[in-house]
């Protein structure tokens, strides 16, 4: 993953984030969702009940598992950082950018999940929102990692930053199985799992098809997302310690020869 | 004020110093970082509150609605006399032969865990309520009336203002065959109720 990220600021400039296997990546996650598409609306049947609204369903049912799966991925990468962060030579940062790449991803496709669910909502339960244990607990779940998202901004030495944001991490991720056994534990209005088990779905075949296909669909855009968020954290490390190395430098040799540039620069830092 | 005015000072004493000595110990980068985030600490420092009174809300929420959503029809009319005429809400599937429509109020019969209920639905039913035995959850109170029902009568019907519909996850290809299948086969496995009381048969 580091092999396309820039060392120095020089290099910055001149970079993307982009490199041949990202790009290819990306290539795949346009033409799959572009197949999901066409599968979904075209050739996908309608529901006995739901009708066409059935629809929803290749789209909720991705974006909430890549949600999940991104958390999941971010609480790991916390473990991993406070376990054994303190041992490797950059302190955990990977870790510390994985969690941060991981959440944001989550983040934003949780915000899709309830955007999916409600409009979904609407057209079989009738209305967009009720704050039963699924829905209410996905909510919780998206403030709680915009919450950590916050905390990641907020200045710091970067390896308390990290550390911070680690357990800030693992604290979020509680909610995660009580979000998702929800509806098994409580008496909801959201549906029961509609995937849970491959061996014996509750999906009629030509429909499960088109659903897991649009779940690896998914989790290619989520895995090209993921990679290019991880650089952009990485590029974004540069350019804020380059950036401050070069303003100290800056004031050094002003202060090492007073009365030069002094007065240009006295307000610098 | 013009920076240039030198009029009232004293030219022959020479200008002080400018002080140039660094506010922080340049090796303490820390410090800088620190001192440099000050501004923005304010505004996350904002949004982190927002962020802490949205968590408190949702939590509320969870702990007062959400755990029990609804009553089943079983637990409905069991728990008659504890609820009173105070709101709740109600599942069931809804009977296909029961529904009737006079005067823009819906009646019908709601099927669940053997019991039965009356309902009498005062506003527009949702968009799905037409597929049959399909799960409601009603939003309404019981009130007292002598009802008849698939299973006897009643002293109670349900009157509802609000109707969702309760959609499980099981999904399949739209056609006739499943339409009829649409009540699981076990639905009335242990009930008084038969087939031919709820019109399948």
């Amino acid at each position: 993953m580091n092999s396309a990220i820039p060392e120095t600021t020089s290099q910055f400039a001149r970079s993307a984030t982009a490199s041949i296997p990202t790009r290819v990546l990306g290539c795949l996650a346009v033409a799959s969702l572009a197949a999901v598409a066409l599968l979904g609306l075209v050739v996908s049947p309608r529901d006995v009940n739901q009708g066409e609204a059935v629809r929803f369903m290749y789209l909720h049912l991705p974006v909430i598992w890549i949600a999940y799966a991104s958390f999941v991925l971010a609480a790991v990468a916390s473990a991993l950082l406070l376990w054994k962060g303190a041992a490797r030579p950059d302190k955990g940062r990977h870790y510390d950018r994985l969690a941060g790449a991981a959440a944001e991803v989550g983040v934003f496709f949780t915000a899709l999940t309830i955007i999916t669910g409600a409009m979904w909502g609407r057209l079989t339960w009738g209305v967009y929102w009720q704050w039963d244990a699924r829905l209410t607990t996905t909510a919780i779940m998206f403030v709680s990692y915009l919450g950590y998202l916050a905390l990641r901004q907020i200045p710091a030495e970067p390896v308390v930053r990290s550390k911070r944001a680690a357990i800030a991490s693992l604290l979020a991720a509680v909610n995660l199985p009580l979000g998702h056994y929800s509806v098994d534990w409580g008496v909801t209005l959201h549906q029961e799992a509609s995937l849970s088990s491959l061996s014996d779905p509750l999906i009629t075949g030509d429909m499960l098809v088109v659903l897991v296909f649009s779940v690896m669909s998914f989790t290619i855009v989520a895995a090209w997302l993921m990679v290019h968020r991880y650089r952009v954290i990485r590029l974004e490390e540069i350019f804020e310690e380059e950036g401050l190395e070069t303003a100290l430098a800056a004031r050094r040799a002003e202060v090492d020869q007073p009365g030069e540039s002094g007065l240009e620069t006295a307000g610098a830092l | 004020m013009d920076v240039n005015d030198r009029s009232g000072l004293d030219d022959s004493e020479p200008p002080p110093a400018l002080d140039l000595t660094p506010r922080h110990g340049l090796d303490d980068v820390d410090a800088i970082r620190r001192e440099l985030g000050k501004g923005k600490k304010r505004w996350i420092t904002v949004a982190g509150v927002l962020i802490v009174f949205a968590f408190g809300f949702l939590v509320v929420q969870f702990l007062q609605d959400a755990t029990v959503f609804f009553r089943n029809v079983d637990q409905a009319v069991a728990e008659r006399d504890e609820l009173g005429d105070r709101r709740f809400r109600i599942q069931g599937r809804v009977i296909p032969d029961s529904v009737e429509v006079i005067d823009d109020v819906v009646t019908f019969e709601i099927l669940h865990g053997c019991a039965t209920a009356a309902v009498r639905h005062l506003t527009d039913p949702a968009e799905l309520f037409d597929n049959p035995w399909i799960p409601v959850v009603l939003d309404g109170s019981w009130k007292p009336q002598t009802v008849k029902l698939v299973g006897g009568t009643d002293d109670y019907v349900f009157e509802s203002d609000r109707m969702l519909i309760n959609h499980t996850n099981e999904y399949s290809s739209n056609n006739a065959e499943q339409v009829e299948s649409n009540l699981p086969d076990d639905f009335l496995v242990g009930c008084d109720l038969t087939r031919n009381d709820v019109g399948l048969d």
